[in-house]
């Protein structure tokens, strides 16, 4: 069985085990071990754009090297943790850099250069598993379920750093959910922002970004959503309460849709751990008893 | 809190971004997913400070409203990244001992139901 180290985040270990849990065992069906690092700290969930901003690189480049010890490649679930971790590293080995890297060395044990290479579970299933593998698997169709996928701006910016996929029409997830049988909905704002981390001082406003996402998610047909980012999660979830239409569309990590499919225990999809209950669509759909 | 001209200087280094390369076609401000509550506008606040307005942007509200979303840097044609200069322009203003918001601020409901996330990303970008 293949190894990946794996790094999990701190939301995935409290508020988001569902999206952690269902990607361990999804990937254990598939044959590869997402090997989570013996020691790791918390990421710094955003990425600190001030060049000299040493202080903000030390905690993403300690897991990078804690990686090291497993394999050179990295894998993450959480979308900030993506980005975080994947942009710490490009700024580190960037040609010009080397004074701010050695700066940034005073305060770690370990010399490090970059070469552990981030990547999001996504792209694990897409490039070394393979979507034609992971459709093999399938032992519950998603039976034609209206999924929008919905990427945020941590997966898919800055493209020229991340090159994740397309920025303004990204796909991957959708031809995940093609494979799992399940029909992806095209919609316009894949990419755009949920309001993010504005929640917390000013609610009104991230709630109305959310809104606006969430809108032409419902006007385009879907069903439900699927998400890579637990702070995505929250705010079109248990935020839809706070809008002035009420739209009532489940929202899941794309891994409990895939654990779905797998066949994964329904203890381990925690399907209560939502705002949106998406039982009865599941149950509708003949996909849950 | 002084605010001269040394402080275009600074901001300019923080960025990685130079003033000048924004011609003000508005581009930022069309995809800004906030723009609707940010007041002075990404275009605007970049024209503030070709203008030398250094003190009328960074007093301003408009800077804590910037989510980090890049949708200005990734669609910006002279490759100016609006979100860098704002985050700039808040570490000035936290890097004076000026914070943003405090824990006692935050709506309590949100401190038991939020993802850590949000409380990470929002006290890195608005608290000193």
């Amino acid at each position: 069985m293949t190894s990946f180290a794996y790094y999990p985040g701190c939301t995935l270990y409290t508020k988001s085990k569902n999206l952690d849990l269902c990607a361990r065992e999804t990937a254990q069906i598939l044959g590869v071990e997402l090997k989570e690092l013996e020691t790791w700290n918390c990421c710094g969930a955003i990425f600190s754009t001030v060049t000299d901003d040493i202080a903000n690189q030390v905690a993403p480049i300690r897991n990078l090297i804690e990686a090291q010890k497993i394999s050179n490649k990295l894998v993450t679930l959480c979308a900030a943790c993506y980005n975080v971790l994947k942009r710490s590293n490009l700024y580190l080995a960037k040609a010009g850099n080397e004074t701010y890297r050695k700066r940034l060395m005073n305060f770690l044990d370990t010399e490090y250069n970059g070469k552990t290479e981030v990547v999001h579970y996504l792209e694990t299933l897409k490039y070394d598993i393979g979507f034609d593998n992971v459709k093999a698997k399938v032992v519950k169709s998603l039976n034609g379920l209206k999924v929008a996928s919905y990427y945020g701006c941590l997966m898919v910016r800055p493209s020229e750093e991340l090159k994740f996929d397309d920025p303004d029409n990204p796909v991957m997830m959708d031809d995940l959910f093609a494979a799992l049988g399940a029909t992806p909905v095209d919609f316009p704002f894949k990419g755009e922002c949920c309001g993010g981390y504005i929640l917390v001082d000013k609610p009104e406003v991230a709630t109305k970004c959310a809104q606006t996402v969430i809108e032409n998610m419902a006007a385009s047909g879907a069903e439900c959503v699927a998400t890579t980012c637990p702070l995505c999660q929250y705010n079109i979830d248990n935020q839809q309460k706070m809008m002035s239409k009420q739209y009532n569309l489940p929202i899941f990590y794309f891994t409990q849709l895939l654990g779905l499919a797998l066949g994964i225990d329904e203890k381990i999809l925690n399907l209560n751990n939502h705002f949106i209950d998406p039982k009865p669509l599941l149950k509708q759909k003949g996909l849950l008893q | 809190m002084i605010i001269d001209e040394t402080i275009k200087k600074d901001i300019e280094e923080l960025s990685g971004q130079k003033l000048s390369d924004c011609y003000q076609c508005g581009e930022c401000t069309a995809g800004c997913p906030t723009a609707f509550a940010m007041e002075p506008v990404p275009s605007q606040s970049i024209r503030l400070l070709q203008l030398g307005k250094y003190s009328e942007l960074l007093e301003s509200a408009g800077i804590w409203l910037c989510a980090a979303c890049n949708v200005c840097g990734e669609r910006c044609p002279r490759g100016v990244d609006y979100g860098k200069i704002a985050d700039a322009c808040r570490t000035i203003v936290l890097r004076n001992k000026v914070t943003h918001i405090t824990l006692e601020k935050v709506d309590k409901k949100f401190i038991l139901d939020a993802p850590q996330q949000a409380f990470i990303a929002a006290f890195r970008k608005f608290t000193t």
